[in-house]
């Protein structure tokens, strides 16, 4: 399978502190990969270099065989990178539905202008978008909340949203930073199925988890970060049992 | 149109309404750009004075028919908030706030030192081309065109923007461009304001124009309800009839004015209307009616 | 004529930083534009007025009185308009600070009149010659105190131990509550600081220009609040370093014959040192933290 995300020799400072040091990441298409490590090691700032919320200090990123370390966000998303938030991010105050809605932006048309003409062909296109977001919905359970206000949802559900949101993108790659956190076992089990069917629809997954036993089912190869550095890689099994990995994480804290 | 109301409404009131229809386009295009859109402007007054000025020389100097002269103002008005709005939408809550503010006084002093304008002497002899009938037509205007703009792929995209810009970003929405349009249209509703205005009041001032009238058209918004349009018209038209309806407290009417305006901030900080979503509530009402969620969708 | 021109914007500036400093402070616990801040400054002028005249008093008197009324004037504002709202919208206090503005602005209005009232000349008009540079002794005393208050706040910052909570309440609010520091009262303590020093500057204002009105605050309030986000909303240093920016500024602009343009310099420069520095000379960058 050919190769969708190169982190090549990505360093990021910031003032003193290298947050993330020459790093080389290559993603697969279509696999599960995770990203581990202790509290602060870089996992988000990774998927902020990816996203392009930040820009590296050095090295490339490249996304199906493009440089994209110099696009601004939104146009990395139209390149076909989605992602979530560690701190939902939520737009609160709006419904559920335009919460998604907002995440197909980059996949339709229609200007200022359009929404005054409301030409025939942008109200198909607006039944489009609805169309489109109540499908992401309901692949996260989430239909019969359509209209609520985002900010009321519970966390489990929040979080949820956060991935139809990143869904309605359309992307090839899907960034999910701690999706599980704050998660009960039962909801977390829910989790695990739902980026099982996100991956059989061809996505490719980058899951930054806290949560070992979450990640170790669920993934296909698994990155250790500590302190920007990548200390071990390999199958789940592999870093298990990889002594530097039990020394920096699961000798630090317990999860 | 207006002089048959005459016969039926002192003249009095047709000026106090005319001027509520006035400020309601005005406060409406504020409403869009720090409402909708979340992005601080203290400048707001100075955009009505473009519209106005632009306007007002336009009829009276180069006698130009009046509508062409308001649109004509709506638009120039537009083209400096987007001129403006290229290097300080940049800026983010109340530096963004503090920019516009500095803005609206330098256009103030601008128009003070030019002669088209009348310096400070200001601009008279304006003919009275804004009757009653042409603000309501234009608040129908206005209504309709935020109603429209609001519910749409690029309302949602100004919404985003003001809920969170970063998440904004990476939903695809290029942000930059999106406040820029925003600033231009809520401008534009400023300018054709100002225009109304002129050819109402008859004489122009640069000094009616400063931060504290812009302080006003942003309190008509928030004492409304931030981002509702309902809560804006409401917002305005209390806050205007206010100073009317306090005439018997005569000298102290301003006192009792900006008391008011505490009170009511304390008790209702959200707004007359604010949390309040009309148009989200009749469309929850219509869709519950309508679309049964497709429950095994993909 | 260059010193001369330095001297009068300095002292110009050190009233702009005196008020300014209210700004900057109430700002960096609460990040509240306190708009009827400038209205503080017109009422200590006020109060300077009436106890030289009415009450005879000696100008340094008069000067204690004026901070002591308009302390109590600013913490009451506080409580009775912004406290409530201290858990609000943004824009809340906002709205409320612009009906305290009005409100005051009003009351004096109602008291004192429209017009705008002398101030006696409390300070003889002597003059001293300095090489090409003639500093009346107004201008003197006017520097001296202005200093003598920015040496005392920054002890008082520093030394002592609401200070310190002040400073801890402005580097993170929330963190400095948790640790069981009284914010009610350092917000109280910032706004009584604030309101003595724009009640000084108010005085000082009346004592140079010998005259003053209920609507002086307007403008004298929002070129210092620009002084303050020039200088970096938050940062005492900055507060001062941007009024005497300002009032330099504002003077030279004056001397160079863009009298007309006057009122525009301030907001010219602020919008200016926006652009290159977002957060202002001395404000710290945003942390744009995902
Ligand atoms: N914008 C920023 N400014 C300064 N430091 C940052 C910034 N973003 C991240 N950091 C620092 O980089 C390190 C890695 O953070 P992060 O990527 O969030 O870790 P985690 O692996 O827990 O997701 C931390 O020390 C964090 O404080
Ligand atoms: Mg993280």
């Amino acid at each position: 399978m050919s190769e969708l995300l190169k982190i090549d020799n990505v360093t990021i400072n910031f003032g003193g502190l290298t947050a993330v040091d020459s790093l080389n990441m290559t993603l697969t298409e279509g696999n599960i990969r995770a990203l581990i490590g202790p509290n602060g090691a870089g996992k988000s700032t990774i998927f902020n270099l990816v996203t392009g919320i930040y820009t590296p200090s050095k090295g490339r990123i490249i996304f199906r065989g493009q440089i994209i370390n110099k696009l601004p966000p939104h146009k990395i998303t139209g390149r076909g990178i989605a992602r979530t938030f560690q701190n939902i991010r939520l737009f609160s105050e709006l419904s559920v539905i335009d919460n998604v809605k907002i995440g197909y932006h980059c996949r339709s048309r229609g200007s200022f202008i359009d929404a005054l003409l409301r030409s025939p062909a942008i109200k198909r296109e607006e039944a489009h978008t609805h169309e489109r977001a109540l499908t992401c919905l309901a692949l996260m359970e989430l239909a019969d909340k359509a209209e609520e206000v985002a900010g009321n949802l519970s966390y489990g559900e929040q979080r949820r949203l956060e991935i139809a949101r990143a869904l309605a993108t359309n992307p090839a790659l899907l960034c999910l930073d701690e999706p599980a956190a704050g998660m009960n076992p039962i909801e977390k089990e829910k989790l695990a199925n739902i980026i099982r069917k996100i991956k059989e629809m061809g996505i490719t997954i980058f899951l930054v988890e806290h949560d070992m036993k979450f990640v170790m089912n669920l993934a296909e190869k698994v990155t250790v970060l500590d302190y920007g550095k990548i200390i071990a890689s390999g199958t789940p099994a592999e870093v298990q049992r990889n002594p530097a990995v039990i020394e920096a994480y699961l000798g630090k804290e317990v999860v | 149109m207006d002089s048959l109301l005459t016969n039926y409404i002192s003249p009095y009131y047709i000026k106090i309404f005319t001027l509520v229809g006035i400020y309601i386009i005005i406060a409406l295009g504020l409403n869009f750009i720090s409402g909708v859109t979340g992005q601080l402007s203290f400048g707001h007054a100075a955009f009505v004075s473009i519209g106005a000025y632009t306007a007002a020389i336009l009829t009276t100097r180069l006698q130009l028919p009046f509508l062409p002269s308001l649109l004509v103002g709506g638009l120039l008005a537009a083209v400096v908030g987007i001129l403006l709005g290229f290097p300080i939408l940049r800026l983010t809550g109340d530096y963004l706030g503090i920019a516009t503010l500095g803005f609206g006084e330098i256009v103030i002093v601008v128009f003070q030192n030019m002669d088209i304008t009348g310096g400070t002497i200001g601009l008279s002899g304006i003919a009275k081309n804004t009757s009653l009938s042409l603000v309501v037509l234009v608040v129908i205007f206005t209504i309709w065109s935020m109603y429209r703009l609001e519910n749409s792929r690029f309302g949602r995209a100004l919404m985003a923007i003001r809920e969170d810009e970063i998440a904004a970003n990476v939903m695809g929405i290029n942000i930059t461009a999106y406040k820029i349009q925003a600033f231009g249209i809520g401008t534009f509703f400023a300018g054709i304001g100002g225009g109304l205005y002129a050819h109402m009041i008859q004489y122009l001032n640069p000094t009616d124009f400063g931060f504290s009238r812009s302080f006003e058209y942003l309190t008509f918004v928030v004492l409304g309800g931030l981002g509702s349009i309902p809560g804006t018209i409401l917002g305005t038209t209390v806050l205007t009839l206010a100073p009317e309806f306090l005439r018997f407290v005569a000298e102290y009417r301003m006192m009792i004015y900006g008391a008011l305006m505490v009170i009511m901030m304390i008790f209702r900080p959200r707004g007359l209307l604010g949390g309040v979503n009309l148009s989200k509530k009749i469309r929850a009402l219509k869709n519950k009616k309508k679309t049964t969620i497709p429950s095994d969708a993909r | 004529m260059f010193w001369q021109q330095l001297i009068n914007g300095i002292t110009l500036g050190s009233t702009y930083a005196l008020i300014a400093l209210g700004y900057t402070m109430v700002y960096g616990i609460i990040q509240l534009i306190n708009f009827a801040h400038g209205e503080i400054y017109m009422i200590g002028a006020f109060v300077g007025v009436v106890a030289v005249t009415v009450f005879q008093l000696n100008i340094f008197i008069a000067l204690f009185v004026a901070m002591t009324v308009c302390i109590i004037i600013g913490v009451s504002v506080e409580r009775i308009a912004y406290k409530p709202l201290r858990r609000s919208t943004r824009l809340a206090p906002l709205i409320s600070a612009i009906g305290v503005s009005i409100f005051l602005q009003t009351l004096m209005t109602l008291i004192a009149g429209p017009q705008a009232v002398g101030f006696p000349q409390v300070i003889n008009d002597q003059l001293y010659h300095i090489g090409s540079v003639t500093v009346s002794k107004v201008q003197v005393i006017i520097l001296i105190l202005a200093s003598a208050l920015m040496v005392g706040l920054q002890l008082i910052i520093k030394y002592l131990r609401i200070g310190k909570a002040m400073r801890a309440a402005s580097e993170d609010y929330d963190t400095a509550s948790l640790m069981g520091i009284n914010v009610n009262r350092v917000i109280s303590f910032t706004f009584a600081l604030g309101s003595a020093l724009a009640a000084a500057g108010g005085v000082m204002v009346g004592m140079y220009f010998n005259s003053i009105h209920p609507l002086m605050g307007v403008m004298a309030g929002t070129k210092a609040f620009c002084a303050a986000v020039l200088g970096g909303i938050g940062s005492i240093p900055g507060a001062m370093l941007g009024g005497l920016f300002l009032g330099v500024a504002e003077v030279g602009g004056v001397a160079l014959g863009y009298g007309g343009y006057r009122d525009a310099i301030a907001f010219t420069l602020l919008i200016l040192v926006l652009l290159f520095k977002p957060t202002g000379l001395l404000g710290r960058p945003i942390q744009r933290k995902v």
